[in-house]
């Protein structure tokens, strides 16, 4: 047993032994940190930099090294870090970094030295990580009894097409701006607004995957500016650190009657918008459909609106406990509105929707992005879906859409979502956002 | 795949494995799945036709196979002969068999048809327009895994 437990320690020992990652340690704010060598190409000292007049209050200018011009960015302030003062003449410390097809230059407060560890070492980031955003930390390790946290420096700067979504509009940056009160830090707050703003959208995406995109950008911002009055410009208030802080940014974005049945005033609305088919036949496809009240509320319409047409709904969720409930939801008299009260049934385990209703609608385990057996159907129901999915997700499943609806058909989406898409024509109100496919 | 076909497939493959097998069964997470899947050495597969069209795919690797057939048998098989092929199709179809007897309690019918098995290595199974249901079963001999592909006649 004994020389069991001498193989292991020594197996130990020379995994730890070995270098296999050699990486720069440099400090931020009295903590310290890391990056690969391998994306280092040199470290150096200087100051002066030449200004670059509208660039991102990040980039500290652009500076000539040997003959190449690097541009400059100060990590501080990227990370919300507070930054000495610096005076004219001293130096300030700078890493020079090779990506992929570019160099760059990183301002830091000082560079300490080089570290070999074993790869192997080397931990996930904890989810709940203070000033910089999770996605940018390769790991973490310990050497020397410090903790380094290794900065994964082509996420940060690699040319990432999401980069361009994630730049602030001008309003909500001179908004956050102005409601400071100091001369001096306007544009300090202002530049925090920046970061806040794209960090905010990367905890949304990390915490609930839900994405920030064309779809409902229009909601986001006018979200953001409310929760800086709520939580104040500070920017260690304004961060999401938790899904229960996601949870409240996102609490008003959810569709009117969400998880419950439709009220009067909805079901109206949705009757209201629906077009005239001439026809004998109607299919409704409402891919997210949840436990299924939103089907059952929809289908109560159709009835009504297109009596004596047969009427075939196809609810689909990817979600599969609460899609295992929807064909026999059992609910309460009271929460149910009057139109559906005349398809309900007494069963053993409460009340439940009686046959005619339930013939119509079949509920399936289905992923949306997955394909779909139908060739065309005339409405669509899918309320708070595409917010939930990356945006290439989001591209492929409008185009989706506008494949599988009838020209003149009729595509429902979320009370705070927007397609911009010409093929759609906007026939919504406050209730309901409801798009004709032209 | 409509709702009220999982839970027959699930129950029916739990109930099936406990009763032959001497062995611990555990039940995975489900999943949906719609791209080009490996399949890992020994495939059983039965189709199935009626108010559905699709089939159930029984998905193990040879050793898996082997272990449990030797335990259906209560004698150690060496190799996939005759007897290891016959007695994973008899799996296959008792298995099926539960499942479908159970949907037609609901109301739902379906036939079967006869087993057939695939033996190989680097194997893939491609459905074209189907998602598949993934039902994963954790055997002590190892992983046995159910994928159901069936869709509505439209």
């Amino acid at each position: 047993m004994s020389s069991v437990n001498e193989v292991i320690n020594t197996t130990e020992k020379e995994v730890k032994d070995t270098v296999d990652f050699k990486m720069v340690t440099f400090s931020l704010a009295g903590k310290d940190y890391s990056i690969d060598i391998m994306k280092v190409k040199e470290i150096s000292n200087a100051n002066r930099f030449t200004f670059v007049p509208n660039s991102l209050p990040f980039v500290k200018g652009v500076y000539n090294l040997r003959g190449d011009i690097i541009s400059i960015i100060d990590l501080r302030i990227m990370f919300n870090l507070p930054v000495a003062e610096v005076t004219d003449k001293s130096l300030e410390n700078l890493i020079i970094l090779r990506l992929d097809d570019y160099q760059l230059g990183i301002l830091v407060d000082s560079i300490d030295k080089v570290v070999g560890i074993n790869s192997a070492s080397i931990q996930p980031p904890h989810p709940i990580f203070g000033d910089i955003n999770i996605k940018f930390i390769q790991g973490v390790v310990e050497h020397d009894e410090r903790l380094y946290v290794i900065l994964d420096v082509e996420k940060i700067f690699g040319q990432d097409e999401e980069f361009e979504m994630i730049t602030p509009p001008q309003e909500s940056y001179s908004a956050s701006g102005a409601d400071s009160p100091f001369g001096r830090t306007v544009k300090t707050a202002g530049d925090s607004g920046n970061l806040d703003y794209s960090f905010i959208i990367e905890n949304l995406k990390t915490f609930k995957k839900f994405t920030v995109s064309g779809i409902n950008k229009e909601w986001f911002d006018r979200r953001f500016a409310e929760w800086i009055k709520l939580k104040g410009s500070n920017t260690e208030e304004l961060q999401l650190k938790s899904e229960s802080d996601a949870d409240l940014f996102l609490s008003g974005f959810f569709s009117i009657a969400t998880g419950r049945f439709w009220d009067d005033t909805l079901l109206s609305a949705f009757e209201k918008i629906l077009p005239d088919f001439r026809k004998n036949t109607v299919s409704v496809w409402n891919p997210g459909c949840g436990n299924g009240y939103e089907t059952y509320s929809a289908a109560a319409v159709l009835f009504k609106k297109y009596a004596g047409a047969s009427i075939k709904i196809w609810a689909s969720d990817n979600d599969l406990l609460s899609i295992s409930n929807a064909p026999n939801l059992v609910f309460k008299r009271e929460s149910l509105p009057e139109i559906l009260e005349e398809y309900t049934t007494e069963s053993t385990t409460g009340l439940q929707f009686n046959q005619v209703l339930k013939d119509v609608i079949l509920f399936e385990y289905h992923n949306a992005m997955h394909p779909n057996p139908f060739m065309e159907v005339d409405i669509i129901i899918a309320r708070d879906l595409l917010s939930f999915m990356n945006t290439n997700d989001q591209a492929h499943l409008v185009k989706e859409f506008e494949d599988k609806l009838r020209p003149g058909g009729l595509l429902v989406i979320g009370n705070n979502e927007r397609i911009n898409s010409t093929r759609f024509k906007y026939i919504g109100n406050s209730h309901i956002t409801g798009y004709i496919h032209e | 795949m409509r709702v009220e076909y999982i839970n027959p497939f699930v129950e029916a493959a739990f109930n099936v494995l406990k009763e032959v097998l001497t062995s611990d069964v555990k039940r995975g997470e489900l999943y949906l799945k719609s791209t080009t899947q490996p399949v890992m050495g020994v495939a059983a597969l039965v189709g199935l036709a009626g108010n559905v069209e699709g089939r159930v795919l029984f998905d193990m690797s040879i050793e898996t196979a082997l272990a449990i057939a030797s335990d259906m048998n209560g004698e150690k098989l060496e190799q996939m002969d005759d007897l290891a092929k016959a007695t994973i199709t008899e799996l296959a179809n008792m298995i099926t068999a539960q499942a479908v007897t159970k949907l037609h309690e609901l109301g739902f019918t379906f036939d079967l048809t006869p087993p057939a098995i695939f033996t190989g290595e680097n194997m893939e199974v491609t459905d074209s327009e189907v998602e598949a249901l993934i039902v994963p079963m954790e055997l002590s001999y190892g992983k046995v895994e159910i994928n159901v592909a069936v869709r509505e006649r439209v």
